[in-house]
């Protein structure tokens, strides 16, 4: 299980997150959603220690990581898989490599071993003879599935997603988050998605927690998110332009023209 | 308010918004230095905790020294050409006839313009590789991928860079000593008419082993700044394409000024110990 308690953190003047208490249970898949800017990515980096919080404990299974020893970071490191946003592999290895690095790294796998997980990890993303080829030579949706394979490879009890449907078709995001539900079931895994893709978003999350100005401001089920009151989330998840969200003031005086 | 209170208040200001411009400048520059010492420091810990990947520093060795040759072969030979020229031209004008010339090219080549020119060209080749590639990471994530894949990236990326500069920049300065040694025997021959015999007698009558050793100590510490600086400068871009084109401008502006200034102090350090 993953507690976020009075999470705060801060780049100089700017407040990205304030005081965000999270809890992620075991075996759920939790979405968060929010408008750009909120800190959705800003809070996965700081639960997978990427950054450092300025205020505020994360938790993993019960190791408080903000202030744990080295050794312990590296155990945590084990247990988590972070997909990102543009996939960020490594250009200077092949789609094999990308995905067998977290093996070699992480587990005592042998050789032989893990040339047989890379493929079946390629196979479960619907991937095949892919493995010579390099990251430049991949199309987005290729790239955000490696992503994926290299992020299951050494079978993480947490996934986490940082919007894994962005910038694709909508058929290949429907294939993503057919995988997400997939690997959940054939892993059972626990998974954080950030995501702006509400139709990817109910498919997927057992809970929803929305970010606004730097505060988590609401959670539910997906059917409580459709049938909320709240004006904040009803205007997200609807998409409109005309509500209580600040949307860019320029774009507003130019709609009065 | 009259008006040269007005002009006082605005005098103000500008010493005002001055001082703090300047405050921010020298407080970055510090930052920049700090966090470049703990690089370097966490990159020499590594070492020599023997964390080093052979498969990725022999790489890096390939691409520091291998790929580097023809371009130090080609400016060295260059480089002892005009020098042969120019001294044999000066020492005609001066004396009727060219002498020394073997003496003042080896000379030259071999404590100063060898171990400076090649860190210059290596500077603009590897230098500028190594801040755009870990740059390039940097901005699309990469680093951040390493990390949660269970790899420091220092470790990874930083020690095989280091290492490849450490021990290849030394060794193509004493291969660019030798070229550019053979460049101006090209044109002391044909230029100059002195025979090779006489200009090798020119080159190696004067020079001692601690010669060699003034240049060939100074190219380690040129490849420690190389390295230094571009791997600092690429593990710190930030600002997606445009800041990696900036950072790699400034980590080649930057090591090519602190080779230069640290030449003078190095070859002072160097006389002083009688190393000349």
């Amino acid at each position: 299980m993953i507690k976020v308690r009075g999470l705060n953190k801060s780049f100089g003047k700017k407040q990205v997150l304030t005081d965000v208490n999270i809890d992620v249970y075991d075996g759920e898949t939790l979405v968060i959603i929010g408008p750009s800017g909120t800190g959705k990515s800003i809070l996965l980096k700081n639960i997978v220690g990427l950054i450092k919080p300025t205020a505020g404990s994360i938790i993993i299974d019960d190791t408080e990581i903000t202030s744990a020893p080295k050794k312990d970071i590296r155990e945590i490191q084990r247990k988590i898989g972070y997909v990102f946003q543009e996939a960020a592999l490594f250009d200077s290895l092949t789609v094999e490599d990308n995905v067998a690095f977290g093996l070699r790294t992480l587990t005592k796998l042998g050789e032989d071993e893990i040339k047989q997980r890379v493929v079946n990890c390629l196979n479960m993303v619907g991937l095949k003879n892919v493995e010579r080829l390099k990251p430049p030579s991949l199309s987005g949706g290729m790239k955000k599935r490696v992503g994926l394979a290299r992020a299951i490879a050494y079978q993480p009890k947490y996934i986490f997603y940082d919007e894994p449907t962005t910038g694709l078709d909508p058929i290949m995001t429907d294939v993503i988050s057919d995988l997400i539900i997939n690997l959940r079931q054939y892993l059972k895994s626990t998974s954080v998605v950030v995501t702006h893709d509400m139709n990817s978003a109910y498919k997927v999350a057992d809970r929803i927690i929305m970010l606004y100005k730097s505060k988590a401001i609401f959670t539910g089920t997906p059917q409580e998110t459709k049938n909320t009151d709240n004006e904040i989330v009803r205007q997200f998840i609807s998409g409109s332009s005309k509500g209580p969200i600040e949307t860019d003031r320029t774009f507003n005086e130019m709609e009065e023209l | 308010m009259s008006s040269n209170a007005k002009k006082i208040i605005k005098t103000k200001k500008f010493i005002k918004y001055f001082a703090v411009a300047q405050g921010n400048a020298v407080l970055s520059f510090l930052d920049g230095l700090g966090s470049a010492a703990a690089m370097a420091l966490e990159t020499f810990k590594w070492i020599l905790q023997g964390a080093v990947n052979p498969k990725n520093t022999v790489a890096q060795m390939v691409e520091v020294g291998w790929a580097s040759f023809p371009i130090i072969m080609l400016t060295s030979f260059f480089t002892g050409m005009v020098l042969a020229l120019q001294v044999g031209s000066a020492t005609s004008n001066l004396f009727n006839e060219p002498v020394y010339v073997g003496t003042i090219t080896g000379f030259s080549l071999v404590i100063e313009l060898g171990p400076v020119l090649t860190a210059v060209v290596v500077t603009g080749r590897v230098g500028a590789a190594i801040t755009a590639e870990l740059g390039t990471m940097k901005v699309t994530e990469q680093l951040d991928a390493l990390y949660t894949l269970g790899t420091n990236p220092v470790k990874y990326l930083a020690v095989p860079r280091f290492l490849a500069c450490f021990f290849m920049l030394p060794l193509l300065t004493a291969l660019a000593n030798i070229i550019g040694v053979y460049g101006g025997l090209v044109v002391t021959v044909t230029s100059w008419d002195v025979t090779p015999a006489m200009y090798w007698n020119e080159v190696l009558d004067f020079m001692v082993i601690r010669t060699f050793f003034h240049g060939f100590i100074k190219s380690f510490f040129f490849a420690l700044i190389i390295a230094i600086v571009s791997c600092h400068k690429g593990f710190t871009t930030e600002g997606g394409a445009e800041g990696v084109g900036k950072y790699t401008t400034s980590s080649v502006m930057l090591s090519m000024v602190l080779i230069l200034i640290s030449d003078y102090f190095l070859t002072s350090f160097l006389v002083a110990l009688n190393i000349k």
